[in-house]
């Protein structure tokens, strides 16, 4: 971003500031709608409780009362944005051999609108600018990362149909409402040029549930990039989830979920067939009082042509997973701790580990500072001599949503 | 330069929601004071009627056995609600719900837990030929208050006739209709006045907004959004009280009643349509609970995760929204069958 861009961002900030009527500040689109704080729908932003998640599940409408909702004509302009800014520090030895780096950051912007087209039809939509780095600026790569329909209200309400591009419900942890700024490994991870488990896709996700506890939903999306244009989508997946006591196992109740995924693409080169690739998993959302413990377990089983890989096994398979565990001591304070791991193919042998501890202080509902340290390391590869490269990351920056 | 540029941005992006934030406090319901008291057009309030009306109201002639008035349940010295669990009528019998509160019951859309009535006038009737509270039948008070020259008259230049069951209709909802809370310490905040609300119900406000999910129900100038909902409470006994169930019949209703005004709620303990809650700390905690499973609950109520500081500034919030509510003293009543006028006031 050049000085007069961030200028001009400057200059809208404050500008904001100072013109927005009092009913239309401080609040992202649903708040606004609604009218309520930022913690009716998130236990600490990003994070949502189980209002929040039930309000999602139901399309972008309150639950039991869709006949007084409003549609977007009617509520206040349904745009937000939301940014960070703050400093961060990465440190790396040898063997990893990135530069270090210490400075105060913007770190990138969403521009995000929601909200009711119909009665029955919710959209959402992310859009992030691009933003070139600059000192001062970190990096951005811009496009639609999400926009998606959903259409609620089917079959009594049991079932809701989202088509676009979406966080497919396979992802049990949304990375775009996670605590940490360090990404979930497992969540990351993926054979060359392969998509990563966490990424929006575009496609169409049917979502139900069963009774009080049983949730259920299926999709079929598009490939990854290396697909050609004429390839038909061929990646469909599969979750399940149940829900042990009152909640959504968000903060409360106990919520456990397996999940499965298969897909077709083409190596990273491009050349040759499709081939086909799997994950399975299971993740558990456990509360107790005032603390959460997510915990995420996934295997791969992909073609040994995605890896490139010549040996004599006709697949390649590597898992991995998280543990996170969270507390929230007050309602404006939530410290938490992550373990991830990724037990390489062993081709690479190249295993991850990460260890995350951070914690966030709410000066409003939408307004954290966040501290955070994060250290990853990956093993050296053992059919080479070296070290394990190690990666530290720390920063601390002032989240806000507005 | 360019590290000045981005210290300024973030400052301004702390200003923006600080500011904004700071403002929008009690944004949610940044409404003021009530609005004035909807009256029908087809009986629009009088001070005669009013009068009439409060005779009504404090007069145990309308019941069976001369022993229940209106005001037994909704007693004014008891925020005009009953302060035992349920009610008490005629011969000792016990009822099975809460009396609510005739505080700001004129703006209610729905009257009774169960919403079986819409209006005053429908609602006034209801508890005479109760057999449980009052006992009486319609036609019985009707003769027997036109056997009292002095409610006869009162008829007579107030509606034109003589004692009629929508004339007492008429004059009990005309004097409900004028119990009306003033403005609160939370109506002057919004109002502008930062002092009205200490901090703890300042904290409260916040929560009854956010992490209490009060609003999606108790939303409004009424605290109330003048609907339905199963919080369980009471049904995981053999026999439930379905409440909007009794009068609909719709499947959906099982277990769902009226949700009540909050105004002036800190003076009518105790809560809930069965009374079981005898303060509010402990309807919080039926709240903070997730209700009461039942397979129609409300799919809003779920656990709230609230720390019993939490819980103490959401009392604060709600003890702050309590007005000045007239001063009724018990009217003096006409003589005749059934009693004498005390000079001062109720009979002896």
């Amino acid at each position: 971003m050049k000085p007069r861009a961030l200028g001009a961002l400057l200059a809208l900030t404050l500008l904001g500031a100072s013109v927005l009527p009092p009913a239309a500040s401080a609040i992202p689109v649903f708040a606004r709608k609604y009218g309520f704080n930022c913690t009716m729908c998130h236990s600490n932003i990003p994070r949502l409780n189980d209002f929040g998640q039930r309000y999602r599940a139901n399309g972008y409408r309150l639950p039991g009362r869709e006949n007084a909702e409003r549609t977007v004509l009617e509520s206040p302009t349904p745009l937000a944005l939301r940014t960070s800014a703050g400093f961060n520090g990465f440190r790396f030895n040898a063997a990893a051999g990135g530069p270090n780096s210490s400075t105060f950051e913007l770190n990138g912007l969403d521009l995000l609108s929601a909200g009711l087209l119909g009665r029955n039809i919710g959209y959402f939509m992310v859009y992030v600018p691009e933003i070139a780095a600059n000192r001062g600026v970190a990096a951005q790569r811009g496009g639609l990362e999400m926009a998606s329909v959903v259409f609620s209200g089917l079959a009594r309400d049991r079932l809701a149909l989202r088509v676009g591009r979406f966080e497919p419900a396979y992802v049990a942890f949304s990375v775009k409402r996670q605590l940490s700024v360090a990404p979930c490994e497992i969540y990351d991870a993926a054979f060359p040029a392969g998509p990563a488990f966490s990424e929006t896709r575009s496609g169409i996700e049917l979502t139900g549930r069963a009774g009080s506890s049983l949730r259920g939903a299926v999709g079929y999306i598009g490939g990854p990039d290396t697909d050609r244009p004429y390839d038909a989508p061929a990646d469909v997946y599969g979750r399940l989830s149940g829900v042990l006591g009152p909640g959504e196992g968000q903060t409360a109740g106990q919520r456990i979920g397996v999940v499965a995924y298969a897909g077709r693409t083409r190596p990273a080169d491009g050349g040759g067939p499709r081939e086909a690739y799997y994950r399975f998993g299971g993740d558990a959302s456990l509360n107790l009082a005032h603390a959460n413990l997510a915990v995420a377990w996934l295997m791969a089983r992909d073609a040994n042509a995605l890896w490139a890989d010549e040996g004599q096994n006709d697949t390649v398979t590597w898992s991995g997973g998280f543990a996170e565990l969270s507390y929230l001591p007050l309602v404006n304070l939530v410290g938490f701790a992550r373990y991830d791991r990724v037990n390489a193919p062993d081709l690479s042998g190249r295993d991850i580990d990460r260890m995350t501890v951070g914690g966030r202080w709410y000066f409003e509902d939408n307004v954290a500072v966040h501290a955070e340290f994060s250290r990853r390391t990956v093993a050296r590869d053992p059919r080479h001599t070296g070290t394990d490269a190690t990666e530290s990351f720390f920063t601390t920056r002032l989240d806000v949503a507005f | 330069m360019k590290r000045v540029t981005t210290a300024l941005l973030i400052i301004g992006l702390v200003g923006a929601c600080h500011q904004s934030a700071a403002r929008a406090e009690g944004r949610f319901l940044a409404t003021g004071p009530l609005p004035p008291a909807p009256v029908p057009v087809e009986n629009p309030q009088t001070d005669a009627k009013v009068r009439l009306g409060a005779q009504l109201y404090f007069d145990t002639r309308l019941s069976a056995d001369n022993t229940i008035s209106c005001a037994s349940c909704h007693d004014p010295r008891t925020g005009w609600a009953n302060p035992h669990p349920t009610d008490t009528g005629i011969r000792g019998q016990v009822g099975g719900r809460n009396s609510g509160t005739v505080i700001n019951s004129a703006y209610m859309r729905y009257q009774f837990w169960d919403g079986r009535e819409e209006s005053l006038e429908g609602q006034a009737l209801g508890p005479i030929h109760n057999p449980i509270e009052m006992g009486e039948t319609l036609e019985n008070v009707v003769l027997k208050l036109n056997a009292i020259p002095g409610y006869r008259e009162q008829f007579n230049a107030v509606f034109g006739t003589d004692v009629t069951t929508a004339g007492i209709a008429r004059a009990i909802a005309a004097f409900e209709r004028s119990i009306i809370s003033g403005p609160s310490p939370y109506d002057r905040f919004v109002l502008g006045d930062e002092t009205a609300l200490t901090p703890a119900a300042r904290r409260g406000l916040r929560l009854f907004n956010g992490k209490g999910h009060c609003t999606p129900c108790h939303g409004g100038p009424l605290f109330s959004d003048q609907s339905f909902h199963n919080l369980g409470v009471g049904m995981d006994k053999a026999k439930p009280d379905l409440g909007r169930f009794d009068h609909t019949k719709a499947p959906a209703d099982r277990g769902k009643f009226k949700v009540p005004t909050l105004r002036n709620i800190a003076q009518t303990p105790p809560y809930l349509h069965d009374g079981s809650a005898p303060t509010l700390r402990d309807v919080i905690d039926v709240y903070n609970r997730g209700g009461v499973p039942n397979p129609w609950l409300d799919p809003l109520v779920l656990p709230l995760n609230l720390t019993d500081r939490e819980k103490a500034d959401l009392v604060a919030f709600m003890e702050a929204l309590t007005g000045p509510v007239p001063i009724v003293e018990v009217p003096k009543f006409p003589d005749g069958p059934g009693g004498t006028a005390d000079p001062k006031g109720g009979l002896r």
